[in-house]
């Protein structure tokens, strides 16, 4: 809240801490304080700047997530959209490669974005005019994205053109200023985000649908466009999380962006926002993916925990930041 | 204001109470909710609880009923002092409370849901032949149509709430608590519940009974208690109190007149006009149009197809309309958006369900409907909206602690004035108006009566749809009354009357020839 | 109910199968169906199996107009399971070729149609019935770890510090870890770290970043899979780490085969798991009834290196693996 809504609402209780909207930032800091206890290396500037850079798919298309999340909906086809969505953008920068050189990759990413919106789009519509659960729906979607990445692959790995690789490669690698591109990208994908969903009317009727479906219906918000363009929205995300994670290791395959969707759930739910929609928290959502792979660091930085039981370990601390969010929000 | 002494003291020659409440008390903190009440409920009485909302009705029950712990005071059942610290504990004791809320489980059917916690079991199997014939029993009892088998969530919402009433009556009891029974059920419906209740008495059964009904309670009560901002005012025998002095004893000042004188007859050109609308594929149809400077009632029972009607109007189920005009001008299909921008708004009677967003603050929810009108452009204006909230907060008088509270905190008179606040943002000419003032109290009713004569003597038009017949009467120029999903009589004038509305709306419709009206 | 009804529709499609064989038994020499059951595509080296089974009917079908070849994919130990049953009961199968999800899961339903007279072949994963099988063929994972470790001990002198990804938890990867583990621990190399990730290429190049921020130094690199090598070595030069002088995976995918033929300093060697070797067994099951010649016994396919001067041989440039 700015100072001048302070002013303009006396009554109101104006600036208080919300404890449960701090807290995945909260946890956070208790998890990194963790790590800087366990292992020195932890601080390093080269790893941290490793796992916020890592980080980045997470949370862009979590920002994505939280929109279709926040209107009730669900998305659980995002990981195969993306590996889809990278095969068509290699696919496309190949093909175009001989004819425009360089020039090939802003026009791969922007097929890119158009087909990542559309795969959203179709998500949208199945949910909206089909009138079909979006647990089904993506589920189906889910089969189906990752059946075409697989076909695509020919269940092998699809790699960008040596051509371009050079050019391309520091799109992840690099940095301006010493902030990696792809942590830029975050936060331009996610001040956006917080600015469409706190700052606009479309923002507003993304929450009251999320919140009650039927009072947006009584109120004449068109609550299927609003679905529909959430799950645009995240398809958008995905895109760009696409455009990002070509450069890192220059292929796709039948595994890329595996059980990335629930990773992205969890890092959405971990940063406040509601699953059954109405509240949402993009920068928590943010917090919530750099947590997730905060902790997968300190996992492989402490020698206390058996191999066998990291994924163990990870779920418990998972729990626990989601009992103590529970904790300090009914108090 | 004359009226007899309160009944409280005792000495007259009266049963002995089943149950005694002395000076009791309940604080939360430094808040005292309720103070110093002192009760006799005898066995065979129907002893009524009003007051306005606030004023520790709820309170009251919660305390009696085990629910909740008094922080002063005393309770005896039969001359014993008797403590409950949780409601199995007064179960067990025979005081039970039906909750006004229905408080079932959908997909179970009736018997199940008779017995849910404590099923009958032979062996180690639910024993559900027995469970089906006791309920069978208790439903016969309650004069109840549902059958032990029946699922809860087929049944009508009458049903429900006697079934709810059958579940306090599994066991026996000395003491029944009823808090709003009524509040869900249509005109007959109502009747029938009074004969159980009255059903009851005979049986030795103290009923307490809550209710802003006071029609309900001058033809029901033995004995009449009121509170008022969380004390006792007294106990009367109901013999000795009209309905308007007992909603002067819950304000506390004389209520010169609760609803508004009527208006001149309106005859400005109709400001709506509703040609061959058809809603639920031609369940439900009908025409109608309301003038400038109007009050249309629309009246009927529960499942007359009324809300459905005017949701078919809205786009808001199914439907096809012949016509519809605002002022003149022609919209082309039933549609929120579309009526809105006509100049037409509707209040849902659901106004938790349907009209508001609880978990939001009062600017989302004032804004919500019109945000295109209030707001033009994509981003949000603060500034605008924060404006908005102070000046409904005033004009509507919506009583808020502060105005960052969440609109589910809102007791339901200032829900109900904060949603008729969010409609007129649209800058309406015609509005619609759904049960206009269900469960609130007598205070906030009166307001919402006022805003609403203000709205149409500022020359706009109103459509009131009414299950409570004194509202409807006392508020209409004109009534329409629906049954079977058509319009069956219209009344004007002098024939707005309680008698006329009901007899048309349950009669079959062959001798209304005389009071009905092109 | 529902069971029965399935139990008796299992039953009789035996019975039927059953009386088909022997009249199959009489025109012997005209016609053979030989089914092929096999993982879908669904990583790297499925995809390489689906791939060179594709060829080979392609092949063999060519080649011997006799026979007929069925292969049929399935995503999951119960997909098999169910397209075991749907093979057996719409064919009359002289020959399954199976490379099984897992083994427990799979050797009952094989073992039903092995009970009609049919050939079975076994590829990779073994069953827990050994008897069931008339042909096995496999790779031999403790060697590909065994070879690799060899190598990388030869190269460092016997002495250097490592770190190793590990692969999904299953037979393989233990198998793999174990044949390497045996040899690293006669010398003086130490395992620094060994962490699942899952043969997956993103997550290969996130442990290994963690490893290179773990470990200032790091002599070699073991990914046991080649898929996960690319994660690795995508890691390794972004971090610019001069000090990692091997980084060593399997299997023998493309890419890295491709590499070793160039001469990689960093990457020299790979050891084969090929998936080829479905066509290896699909050959040997197919002459059993082409060439008259009994196959019967088990075949381990050897894990020798690969290195630049042998690449050629595990090359298949149209091979998506």
């Amino acid at each position: 809240m700015s100072s001048a809504e302070i002013a303009t609402l006396p009554e109101s209780e104006g600036f208080r801490i919300r404890w449960g909207d701090l807290a995945p930032f909260i946890a956070l800091g208790v998890i990194i304080l963790l790590g800087t206890m366990i292992n020195s290396n932890f601080m390093s500037a080269n790893n941290m700047l490793n796992v916020i850079t890592r980080s980045a798919f997470i949370a862009i298309i979590g920002v994505g997530a939280t929109f279709v999340i926040a209107t009730g909906g669900l998305d659980l086809s995002i990981g195969s959209m993306l590996a889809f969505v990278v095969g068509i953008m290699i696919m496309a920068m190949n093909a175009l490669a001989p004819s425009l050189g360089p020039w090939a990759i802003p026009v791969g990413a922007l097929v890119a974005l158009v087909v990542g919106s559309l795969c959203g789009l179709m998500n949208g519509l199945i949910v909206t005019v089909g009138r079909i659960e979006p647990f089904i729906v993506t589920l189906g979607t889910m089969g189906i994205f990752r059946a075409l990445i697989t076909y695509m692959t020919d269940g092998g790995s699809l790699s960008i053109d040596r051509s371009l690789r050079a050019a391309y490669r520091p799109l992840y690698f690099g940095d301006f200023l010493g902030v990696p591109y792809p942590v830029i990208i975050t936060l331009v994908i996610a001040l956006l985000g917080a600015f469409i969903l706190y700052r606009t009317k479309y923002g507003r009727r993304v929450t009251a649908v999320g919140s009650n479906a039927d009072v947006a219906r009584f109120s004449g918000v068109h609550v299927g466009g609003v679905r529909t363009m959430a799950f645009v929205i995240q398809g958008f995300c995905v895109a760009v999380a696409a455009i990002c994670y070509v450069p890192r290791l220059g292929a796709a395959t039948p595994t890329t962006g595996q059980l990335w969707e629930l990773q992205v759930i969890t890092a959405v739910v971990i940063g406040g926002t509601l699953l059954r929609g109405g509240k949402a928290h993009i920068w928590g959502t943010v917090a919530g993916a750099l947590i997730l792979e905060v902790i997968a660091n300190v996992m492989v930085l402490s020698d206390m925990v058996s191999e066998y039981l990291v994924a163990a370990v990870q779920g418990a601390i998972i729990i626990i930041a989601m009992l103590a969010h529970r904790f300090t929000s009914s108090r | 204001m004359s009226l007899a002494a309160p009944d409280t003291a005792p000495g007259r020659t009266a049963p002995a109470p089943v149950l005694r409440a002395e000076s009791l008390s309940k604080a939360y903190g430094p808040i005292t909710v309720l103070s110093d009440v002192t009760l006799d409920i005898r066995p065979g009485e129907v002893h009524a609880i009003i007051g306005e909302n606030g004023a520790g009705k709820s309170t009251l029950m919660r305390l009696l009923s085990g629910h909740a712990e008094p922080t002063g005071g005393a309770m005896a059942m039969a001359g014993a002092p008797v403590a409950f610290t949780n409601a199995v504990q007064a179960e067990d004791a025979g005081i039970v409370l039906v909750h006004q809320e229905i408080l079932l489980a959908p997909d179970l059917t009736v018997a199940q849901n008779l017995f849910l916690g404590r099923e009958l079991s032979r062996l180690f199997a639910v024993d559900d032949r027995r469970m089906n014939r006791r309920t069978a029993e208790v439903l016969a009892q309650v004069g109840a149509s549902a059958r032990p088998w029946t699922i809860v969530g087929d049944l009508p919402l009458a049903q429900r709430q006697l079934v709810q009433i059958a579940r306090a009556l599994l066991d026996d009891r000395k003491v029944i608590i009823l808090d709003e029974p009524t509040a869900m059920l249509a005109h007959d419906e109502v009747d029938a519940l009074l004969d159980i209740v009255r059903n009851l008495r005979a049986q030795g059964v103290a009923v307490l009974y809550i209710s802003h009904r006071l029609e309900e309670v001058e033809a029901l009560a033995d004995r009449v208690t009121v509170l008022r901002d969380g004390k006792m005012i007294g106990t009367w025998p109901a013999a000795d109190l009209d309905q308007r002095q007992m909603a002067e004893l819950m304000v506390g000042r004389e209520l010169s007149m609760l609803y508004p004188p009527k208006r001149e007859p309106a005859t400005a050109e109709p400001a709506l006009t509703v040609e061959d609308l058809t809603v639920d594929h031609g369940r439900i149809t009908g025409s109608f149009s309301v003038r400038p400077g109007e009050v249309l009632g629309i009246g009927g029972m529960i499942g007359a197809g009324r809300t459905e009607l005017i949701e078919g109007l809205m786009g808001l189920r199914p439907s096809q309309a012949g016509a519809i005009r605002v002022n003149g001008t022609a919209v082309a299909k039933p549609g929120v958006g579309a009526l809105m921008a006509a100049g037409v708004v509707y209040l849902t009677e659901d106004r938790k369900g349907k009209g508001l967003l609880l978990n939001e603050g009062l600017g989302p929810n004032l804004i919500l409907q019109a945000m295109d009108m209030i707001n033009p452009r994509l981003r949000l204006d603060r500034k605008k909206e924060a404006a908005v909230v102070r000046s409904a907060v005033e004009d509507y008088d919506i009583r808020v602690r502060s105005l960052s509270i969440e609109a589910g905190q809102l007791s339901g008179g200032n829900q109900q004035k904060l949603l008729l606040a969010k409609v007129m943002q649209a800058d309406p000419s015609v509005v619609i108006i759904d049960e206009p003032t269900r469960g609130i109290d007598i205070g906030n009713k009166s307001q919402i009566y006022r805003f609403i004569d203000g709205l149409v003597r500022a020359g706009k038009a109103c459509v009131v749809i009414s299950s409570e017949l004194p509202e409807l009467v006392g508020l209409s120029d004109r009534v329409l009354v629906m049954r079977g999903g058509r319009f069956v009589a219209e009344l004007t004038g002098g024939d707005i009357t309680e008698q006329n509305v009901v007899y048309a709306a349950a009669s079959s419709g062959k001798d209304t020839e005389g009071r009905k009206r092109a | 109910m529902e069971l029965r009804t399935k139990g008796a529709a299992l039953l009789s499609a035996a019975a039927i199968a059953g009386a088909l064989t022997g009249a199959a038994a009489q025109a012997q020499d005209k016609d053979f169906t030989i089914a092929v059951s096999i993982p879908a595509a669904t990583h790297g080296w499925t995809g390489g199996v689906v791939y060179h089974a594709q060829e080979a009917e392609k092949q063999l079908e060519a080649a011997y107009p006799n026979i007929d070849v069925i292969v049929s994919t399935a995503s999951s130990a119960t997909a098999q399971v169910a397209s075991l049953e749907d093979l057996s009961a719409t064919n009359e199968l002289d020959a399954l070729v199976i490379l099984p999800f897992t083994s427990e899961e799979l050797t009952g339903p094989v073992e039903q149609v092995a009970s009609n007279g049919t050939f079975i072949t076994v590829v990779d994963r073994g069953l827990s019935d050994p008897s069931i099988q008339d042909l096995y063929v496999a790779g031999d994972n403790i060697a590909v770890g065994a070879n690799t470790a060899k190598w990388l001990v030869e190269k460092l002198g016997g002495t250097g510090e490592i770190v190793v990804l590990r692969g999904i938890p299953t037979v393989i990867d233990d198998e793999r870890i174990k044949g390497f583990q045996d040899v690293i621990d006669q010398s003086d190399i130490k395992i620094l770290d060994i962490q699942y990730a899952n043969w997956n290429q993103d997550e290969a190049f996130t442990l290994m970043q963690d490893y290179l921020g773990k470990y200032p130094n790091i002599d070699a690199v073991w990914a046991n899979d080649d898929d996960m090598l690319l994660g690795v070595i995508e890691a390794v030069d972004q971090a610019g780490r001069e000090d990692v002088q091997y980084m060593l995976g399997g299997n023998g995918m493309k890419q890295v085969i491709e590499m070793v033929k160039a001469g990689d300093e960093r990457t020299p060697i790979s050891t084969p798991y090929p998936p080829s070797m479905i066509a290896s067994a699909m050959y040997m099951t197919a002459a059993q009834f082409a060439g008259q010649a009994p196959m019967r016994g088990s075949f381990k396919l050897d894990a020798p290196l690969i290195t630049p001067e042998n690449a050629d041989q595990f090359y298949f440039p149209d091979s998506p693996f």
